[in-house]
């Protein structure tokens, strides 16, 4: 099972005519194993391109088929079961807590979904579990816990409902570093112990770097690249991607620059360390 | 989202161009005279208004807009209308005259069955047919016509129980409903065509400029202008937000166009209290950005857009002028 883009594009009724926000993109995405980043400048299209993941929006042009379920279709398909099978982390998630209790919050998506309600609890005790927010806390208000807290309660609200896909819209935005290491190891650690696939929008090269497998390049609406990371930042192209280089790319960049290091793929620390030791030798 | 009220369209016609005091004033005299015209038979008054209404019609031309954009806006106030003009029909009776024509109609076991069927033919045709508001027109005119024909073709029509009337037009009712209707159209235009023409700074500036007066008698009009301007810009961050919030409570599996009545409330409670809290917050984050600019409420400040009153705004007011002395001279012979 999997998700597939034929062709696919979508056009904004704009004041006199048509804004393409994506157009022709062509994309497999398989239900396990992956973890993609798809980058890009802002307004390349990467939020609308990812609401199409999960049918909140609809191909104006092409075809997409999720996990079995062919789209555009008619107007009046059901969809909200994609809303299950592929969740949809949207930016500054906190935004959307309105319960009364942090475990009735996490539990909403589940009981959408009509679980018991013992089920849709069991679930949503697991999913705090996972984002780590201990038990005692599960009767409180979610507006009395700190930003980060409500960022994880409302990361839970979409974990319980037991998605095969998940999908974030830059889920590392407004943390400060400390909070953005935690956030992304807890996204790795799923990714890892259930083999989920994750597909994650960000602006941040050093997370790209550190976690994604896949990378997906949106130019004005076009995917201009799509493959593995180590290819992507010894791309020739690279510069028209306007994208940054990660971090130790970046100083290793300088030190070619300026000192004449030669030039390599170093995508941590580690690896920037291990390779100006072996330069230096 | 179908919210017409508000929706400026940039332009560059001559009601773009006039001064906003000027259509404001224009805007509230016109809508004055409609409301003057006194609802009778004399012709001079049928004349009044239905010229104040090609009047009102005519403007769109004026401004540049698209008819269908105009009328697109009267859709939501549809049913309204359709509904007190049946209502003026059935209740203004009066005795002294007689009526244009007489309808036998019934309510029977018969004709409430067919009406149950062709409301349930309408709503389920609803969702395909493009010109719906033709559809419902029909679909109103059906519910008259299939009373008439129970009670004139099938002669058994009183089965179990009826409850016959007589649907009898009378010349007032007719006159009446049809100033109603005229009126609502008019007025609705001539509101949408000031908000279709002239952007929220202007209408604000123009508003605040007009209730200078009232400060005279103390009347904080610069806190008025500010709320108004506050409110206005809100708006778009608004529908923003809340179609956020509503695309992320829709991942979380909240179907908002499908549900049940308790289910739906639910729904709602999901979408409000988020969108509360997100305003709350931009409103602070504004104030607090406003304070640190200096703002401080009450306080003189410069004011940026200066207006000036042209040759053509005069001309557009005392057109709007010459038409209420006109109506005030042919109806109130002074």
């Amino acid at each position: 099972m999997d998700i597939q883009f034929k062709e696919v594009g979508y056009a904004y009724k704009g004041f006199k005519e048509l804004y393409h926000a994506i157009n022709n993109i062509n994309l497999k995405i398989d239900q396990t194993g992956e973890f993609i980043a798809i980058v890009g400048q802002t307004g390349s299209g990467k939020s609308t391109l990812v609401q199409h993941l999960n049918a909140l929006m609809r191909p104006t042009s092409g075809k997409i088929n999720i996990l079995g379920t062919e789209l555009p279709g008619k107007k009046k398909l059901k969809v909200n079961h994609l809303r299950q099978k592929v969740g949809l982390v949207f930016q500054f998630p906190e935004y959307q807590l309105f319960e009364i209790n942090i475990l009735k919050d996490v539990a909403f998506g589940p009981s959408n979904f009509k679980e018991t309600r013992a089920q849709a609890e069991t679930y949503a005790k697991e999913a705090l579990k996972i984002v780590g927010i201990s038990p005692t806390l599960y009767e409180e208000s979610p507006f009395r816990i700190s930003g980060g807290q409500m960022r994880r309660v409302a990361i839970a609200g979409i974990l319980a409902m037991k998605p095969h896909i998940l999908v974030l819209d830059e889920p590392t935005r407004g943390l400060d570093p400390q909070g953005k290491d935690d956030m992304m190891d807890m996204f790795y650690d799923i990714h890892l112990t259930e083999n989920k696939t994750i597909v994650m929008i960000s602006h941040d090269m050093d997370v790209v770097a550190k976690y994604a497998k896949r990378i997906i390049v949106l130019d004005q609406g076009s995917i201009v690249y799509d493959g593995p990371k180590t290819e992507l930042f010894m791309h020739k192209d690279f510069d028209k991607f306007h994208l940054d280089y990660p971090t130790p790319m970046k100083v290793l960049n300088h030190l070619h620059e300026t000192l004449g290091y030669p030039k390599k793929l170093v995508l941590s620390n580690e690896a920037l360390l291990k390779h100006l030791k072996e330069v230096s030798k | 989202m179908n919210i017409k009220i508000g929706q400026y369209i940039a332009g560059d016609s001559i009601l773009h161009r006039l001064d906003p005091r000027i259509k404001i004033m224009s805007m509230i005299l016109l809508i004055i005279a409609i409301f003057l015209i006194p609802v009778n038979f004399l012709p001079k008054n049928i004349i009044w208004m239905v010229s104040l209404f090609v009047f009102s019609l005519s403007i769109v031309y004026l401004s540049g807009i698209r008819m269908g954009k105009v009328l697109q806006g009267l859709k939501a106030i549809v049913f309204l209308m359709t509904f007190t003009f049946i209502i003026q029909l059935f209740t203004i009776q009066p005795a002294g005259e007689t009526p244009i024509m007489v309808v036998p109609m019934t309510l029977s076991l018969i004709s409430i069955i067919s009406l149950v069927v062709l409301t349930f033919f309408y709503h389920y045709l609803k969702p395909n047919i493009p010109w719906r508001t033709t559809w419902f027109f029909l679909y109103v005119f059906m519910i008259f016509l299939i009373q008439w024909l129970v009670r004139e073709f099938i002669p058994n029509y009183n089965l179990v129980f009826s409850l016959d009337y007589d649907f009898s037009i009378y010349p007032s009712g007719l006159i009446r409903g049809g100033f109603i209707f005229l009126r609502i159209i008019a007025v609705m235009v001539i509101a949408s065509l000031l908000t279709f023409t002239t952007s929220t700074i202007e209408l604000n500036d123009g508003l605040e400029s007009l209730m200078k007066p009232l400060r005279i008698i103390k009347v904080p009009t610069y806190i008025f202008s500010m709320m108004i301007s506050l409110t206005l810009r809100s708006i778009p961050t608004l529908l923003v937000e809340t179609d956020k919030i509503m695309k992320a409570q829709t991942s979380r599996g909240a179907d908002f166009n499908e549900s049940t009545l308790r289910q739906k409330i639910g729904q709602i409670i999901a979408l409000l209290i988020p969108v509360f809290v997100i305003s709350f917050d931009r409103a602070d984050d504004l104030s607090n950005a406003m304070e640190a600019r200096g703002y401080i409420i009450g306080e003189p400040r410069t004011k940026l857009d200066v207006y000036r009153i042209k040759f053509k705004d005069i001309f557009i007011l005392s057109i709007v002028v010459l038409i209420m002395i006109g109506l005030l001279v042919s109806n109130f012979a002074l």
